[in-house]
């Protein structure tokens, strides 16, 4: 197997998947700590409050709305 | 410690499992790291409100809740998100 890079398919197709997974983990890991700072205002507990999960639950989901629409936005300038 | 900035043995260079392996274990720790260290900033601010000369009981048991319920709430972002409408 040729252990260049540039040649090896197997590993070019690694390397493009750990780069997705990274980025993923970036963008989770960027929504927790915003969402967190928005969600969880008094010290915590030993379980959320019911309120806490849905505001963390709908925080992450209009963190994607909103994206989308910088992104429109973005392209449209 | 950094396992491919040294020249193998032999002067083979590692095979693409090898390598993989690596990336991966490597790339594993990054994350935890990151992970810890946000945390650390997020648990900080949430339970050591006014720094005295120990660290009380109280303090102590917040910053296990928090640590606990910053996994929780990272598991339910994630979930959030790979389940849109």
């Amino acid at each position: 197997m040729d252990p260049n890079i540039a040649n090896n398919p197997e590993l070019l197709q690694f390397l493009a998947q750990e780069k997705e997974r990274a980025m993923v983990n970036e963008m989770v890991a960027k929504m927790t700590s915003v969402c967190w700072d928005k969600c969880i205002t008094s010290a915590p507990g030993s379980k959320f409050s019911s309120s806490e999960s849905s505001c963390l639950t709908h925080c992450a989901q209009r963190y994607m709305d909103m994206s989308m629409i910088l992104m429109k936005r973005f392209q449209q300038q | 410690m950094d396992s491919y900035s040294s020249p193998p043995v032999g002067g083979a260079s590692p095979s693409p499992e090898v390598l993989m392996e690596q990336v991966k274990t490597q790339l594993a720790q990054a994350y935890a790291e990151e992970f810890i260290e946000t945390v650390r900033v997020k648990c900080f601010d949430k339970c050591i409100t006014k720094p005295g000369s120990s660290l009380g009981g109280s303090e102590s048991s917040c910053i296990s809740r928090c640590f606990d319920r910053y996994i929780e709430a990272t598991g339910i972002i994630s979930r959030s998100l790979f389940t849109q409408r």
